[in-house]
Parts: C-alpha cells; structure tokens; sequence
C-alpha cells in the first residue's frame, strides 16, 4: 500500500530540479573542462583543439600571477583584520540582550546589502571631490589638494597604484567582518555555561581567560571562518570590478576581473575557462591546505 | 586596584566598540543623508547637514534615471524565480528527506557541490548556452526568462539543502497516517507536509529574495540591453558608464532605493536569517 506509485512519485518530484540543475550547472561545468581546451574566440568555425596550451599560457601569463598576488594580500591582510575585529567584537559583546542582538545585526548591514551598493558607496567615501576619506584627512591637515592634474593625472585614492588595493581591502573588510563577528558569537554562545564558570571560580581572569579558555574553544569555528575567507577573497570579484576595474595599470587586478576581461573583453574565451578553473583547483587546494594544516587542534583541547 | 583595572577594562571596551560601531554605521548614514542634499551642498562639505530635504533627488532618481524601470525589473525576475523555486526546491527537498532510493544520496551530494562551485567557473558555458538555448526564434540570452531560469538553477542547491533538513525534522508518523487514510504520495506532500514546512518555505525565500535582489555578476554577464537590467545593473551602469555625476544627489538616491527594500525585509526576519546562515556555515 504505501509503495503505491512511489517511484512515479520520485522521478516527477525530482525532475524539475534535477533537469535544471544539470542543464544550467552541472552541464557548464562539464563544458568548462572542455572549452579549456580549445583555443576559440567565440566564432564556432575557429574552435581549435590547443590540448594544455591555455593552461601553459597561463602559467608564463605575468598578469595572472599579479592578479593571485592581489588576491593573496586581500586574504592575508583583509582576512587578519576581519579574524581579529570579529574575534574581538564577539568576545566583547557577549550576552543576548536586546542591545547586543540588535547591534550584531546592525554589523550584518553591509553583507545585505548589494555588493554594487557597496562598491558606489565606497568609490565615493573615498572620491577626492565629495568623499568621507578626503574630509577626514583635510581635518587633521592632509590630503588638502587632492585634484586630478592639469596633465589628468588621476591623484584620488582608488586611481593611485600604491592606495588603491588597500583602499579595496578595506572595503571588502567593512563589508565582510559582521558575518564573521555572527560565526564568532555563535562559537562563544556554544562554550558551556559550565566551563567559563569553573573558569571564573579558578581564578582565570581577563586576557588569560580568552586565551586559555575562550580561544582554543573557537578552534572549530575559527577553522570555518578561514575557510570562508579563502574562498571569499579568492573569488572577489564585483567589489574590485566597480570600484578599480583592476586598475590603475592592473594594480589591483585580481583573478576573476582578468577572467571577465580574458572572456567578455578580450574574446579569448579558452584562456578564460582555463583560469577558471585554475581558480576552483586553487580554492579547493588552499581550503585544504588549510584544513589540513589545522586538523589537529594545538591547544589540545578537545571538544 | 582589581576594581580600578576592572572599570578601565570596561570603558575601553565600550569605546572601541563604539567605535568599530560608528565604522560600520557612518558610511551607510553619509549615503542616506547625502541623498537628500542638494548638489552645491554635496560638495560644500560631506558631513553638513542639508538645508532642506531635496525630495526631488528621489524623483529624479526613480524616473530621470531610470531606476523605476530597473526596480521594476528586478521585482519581476526576483518574484518569479522565487515562485519557481520554492516549489520546485520543496519537491526535490522532500524525496532526499523522505523517499531514500538507490543513488539518492549521491544525487544529494550533487546538488549541495553546486554550493561549492564558484559562479565564474560556469560563467563562459553559461553564457554560450543561454545564446544556444532558443525559444521560439528568441535566445534566453538577454531575456529576463533566461535569467529567472539561472537564477532558480543556481538558487537550487542551498534550498534544497536547508529544506530537506526541514523535511527531515518533520515527524513521520504524520504522512504514514494520511496514507493508511488511502492520500496518495502527492496529497500527503501538498496538504499535510507543506503546510507544515511553512516557516522553513518562508526562511528560504527570504534569504533567496535578498541574494537575488543583490545579484549582480550573473545578471552582468547575461543581460547586456538596458530594458532587460535589474536594479543592481542599472545602478552600476549609471555610475560606470553613463557617469551620472552630475547629478549626485539622484545618484545617492539611487543607492538608497536599491538598499532600503533589502534592509527593511532583513530587519523583520532577522533572527530567523541568523539561523539559516549559521546552520548552512556550521554545518556545511
């Protein structure tokens, strides 16, 4: 009685998901693999069988390298700020009072909101003419004359080679970090009421206590949080493509701007696919790298 | 002493987040309040106040720039994704949670990879097949059903992940019940189980409806004609490449009406979409 017409019921139940799933995702996929072979520009007719030779092109490809570069300092600078303010917030503003569950909240805002608001936001808090940035600095007596030159030479924030990426990072930064301060306060929510008490009765106080107690406890999260930033500024790409477009003179050029460019600009769609996937094996090989690296717990503390 | 050090550790607290506060809250405050500034005023100082609220901005914004037809847009293609999406995500979700077939776990592990794989990795294919895709003798490229199509394909594998472990915490005994009363495998899903999975419908929704009001790269790559663009697009192009500078106070107009929908639909259901992001980070 109850197998009545259950595989009927099984493969309708499915097919719609499965049939757009595997048409509109897993086909791609499949299809990358394939187009990375090919040297093609679009024009079916010139679609030629070039084997590993996108890849080969990529690995001598001086502006690929520039582009990882960029997304190394965006996890390594961006991804150690955003640990340490989260970690520090969420240690901070325990507790699920009203205010705090309301302020945490307030910290998501930016994660929200669109990234292309973000990105405008930014361009304009750092714009020479109306920005925030430019007001501040003026205030403590800097950055008084920032003006595009006679010659046009672009002297703002985001047109300077040397400014412009950490101008990126902070950004990304102020956009990521609420997320993060959620992981972290949900870490510290599961420590056992029991363990930070006994804690506090052995005396373990203040900055002993957060390293002793709180932060070997955060290890699980921690590990999920690095993971997340590997993958998030690996694949940064609206934030740096509205703000820079990977300029000026590629200096904040980061993998996924230069596949846009290799794919939509350029035509070269072989060399794009093929940095596409340079990038998923990347993402795959950092994330477990990391997960390796961190397995084992150094503190020793089990949980 | 102790109480002494103690006090200091407090203050210091309040005042570093207080700041970190004020980081997080100024630029979204200077976004809204420039948006009501006339453009002499914008330029006169950032953090002045506005003489009178230049409603206009708002006016310009929504039909000299265009951003009614784009709002518009992004409404369409978000409601009907959604409208797909949940029912179609609901029926997958309840077979992996209910009905275990041979291979059905490696079905499941399929789609939650989806979750895995970076949208740019599919992007170039994507963008040949909705070319190739042909209805009648249009392409879905630059359509805002080729769009909504993506949109429900790439939306699939995080809702089918959260609901089934909603399907799953649902009690069992229910649908055994209906169907001794001779429901047959549809109606025990339409009647008795959907219902019940009401709130983890509405938490799914929620949370696609703000990723796809947001969504900016697949729409980049898939809609290049101005009459087709969503709300992220159409801001983005108006600062890119018309450089709709001239006119600021729209232009912070602008990022005030794409922001405002999200942040209100956000506060309501706040606590609940805490909990979908934490489940899908801690256990995912």
């Amino acid at each position: 009685m109850k197998n009545r017409g259950r595989t009927a019921f099984i493969v309708t139940y499915l097919a719609p998901a499965v049939l757009l799933y595997g048409v509109f995702v897993i086909l791609p996929v499949l299809q990358a693999v394939g187009y990375s072979l090919f040297k093609w520009s679009g024009l079916s007719s010139k679609k030629t069988y070039v084997g590993f030779d996108n890849f080969k092109q990529l690995f001598h490809d001086d502006v690929f390298w520039q582009a990882l570069l960029h997304n190394a300092w965006i996890f390594l600078f961006g991804g150690s700020a955003i640990l340490i303010v989260a970690i520090a917030v969420a240690h901070g503003m325990q507790g699920e009072s009203r205010a705090t569950k309301a302020l945490r909240s307030v910290y998501l805002f930016p994660n929200i909101m669109s990234l292309v608001v973000v990105a405008i936001l930014w361009e304009f808090v750092y714009d020479p003419h109306i920005g925030l940035l430019t007001s501040v600095m003026k205030l403590f007596g800097g950055g008084a004359t920032h003006r595009s030159g006679a010659a046009g030479i672009d002297t703002s924030i985001l047109g300077s080679p040397t400014q412009a990426l950490p101008a990126v990072i902070v950004t990304f930064v102020w956009f990521a970090v609420g997320f993060y301060i959620m992981l972290f306060s949900a870490g510290i929510r599961q420590i056992p009421q029991e363990v930070a008490e006994a804690s506090k009765l052995d005396g373990a106080e203040g900055l002993f206590r957060f390293r002793k107690i709180t932060l070997p406890l955060l290890w699980s999260v921690g590990r999920i949080a690095v993971i997340y930033l590997v993958i998030n500024t690996l694949n940064v790409f609206a934030l740096v493509f509205l703000m820079t477009q990977g300029g000026p003179d590629r200096k904040t050029e980061v993998m996924l701007t230069y596949l846009y460019e290799q794919a939509f600009v350029n035509s070269d769609y072989g060399a794009a696919t093929a940095l596409a996937i340079a990038n998923f094996v990347i993402v795959m090989a950092v994330s477990g790298i990391v997960l390796r690296l961190t397995r084992k717990d150094p503190t020793g503390v089990s949980h | 002493m102790n109480a002494v050090i103690s006090v200091g550790k407090k203050v210091l607290t309040v005042v570093a987040l207080t700041a970190f506060t004020l980081a997080v809250l100024i630029p979204l405050l200077w976004m809204v309040l420039t948006s009501f500034k006339s453009g002499p005023e914008i330029f006169a100082s950032p953090w002045g106040l506005p003489g009178k609220i230049h409603w206009e901005n708002f006016s310009h914004a929504w039909q000299t720039a265009g951003i009614a037809h784009f709002f518009l847009n992004s409404l369409i293609v978000t409601v009907a994704t959604l409208a797909f999406l949940i029912p179609i995500g609901a029926m997958a979700a309840y077979v992996f949670a209910r009905y275990p077939f041979p291979g059905s776990k490696l079905l499941f592990g399929t789609f939650l990879g989806g979750m895995m794989f970076p949208q740019f990795l599919t992007i170039v294919p994507l963008f040949f097949l909705m070319n190739t895709l042909k209805i009648g003798a249009y392409s879905l490229y630059d359509t805002k059903l080729g769009l909504t199509i993506v949109y429900i394909a790439y939306s699939l594998p995080f809702t089918v992940f959260v609901l089934t472990g909603f399907f799953q915490t649902l009690p069992k005994d229910l649908d055994e019940a209906a169907m001794i009363d001779g429901a047959s495998h549809s109606k025990v899903f339409w009647r008795v189980m959907l219902p019940l999975a009401k709130p983890g419908l509405i938490v799914v929704g929620i949370f696609n409806g703000i990723g796809l009001w947001n969504e900016y790269s697949l729409a980049l790559v898939l809609i290049p004609s101005e009459a087709n663009r969503t709300l992220p697009l159409g801001i983005a192009n108006l600062v890119m490449v018309e450089h709709y500078q001239s006119d600021w106070g729209a232009l912070f107009a602008g990022l005030v009406i794409v922001m405002v929908p999200v942040l209100i639909v956000y506060w309501v259901f706040r606590e609940k979409i805490h909990e979908t992001m934490l489940a899908g980070a801690l256990k995912g």
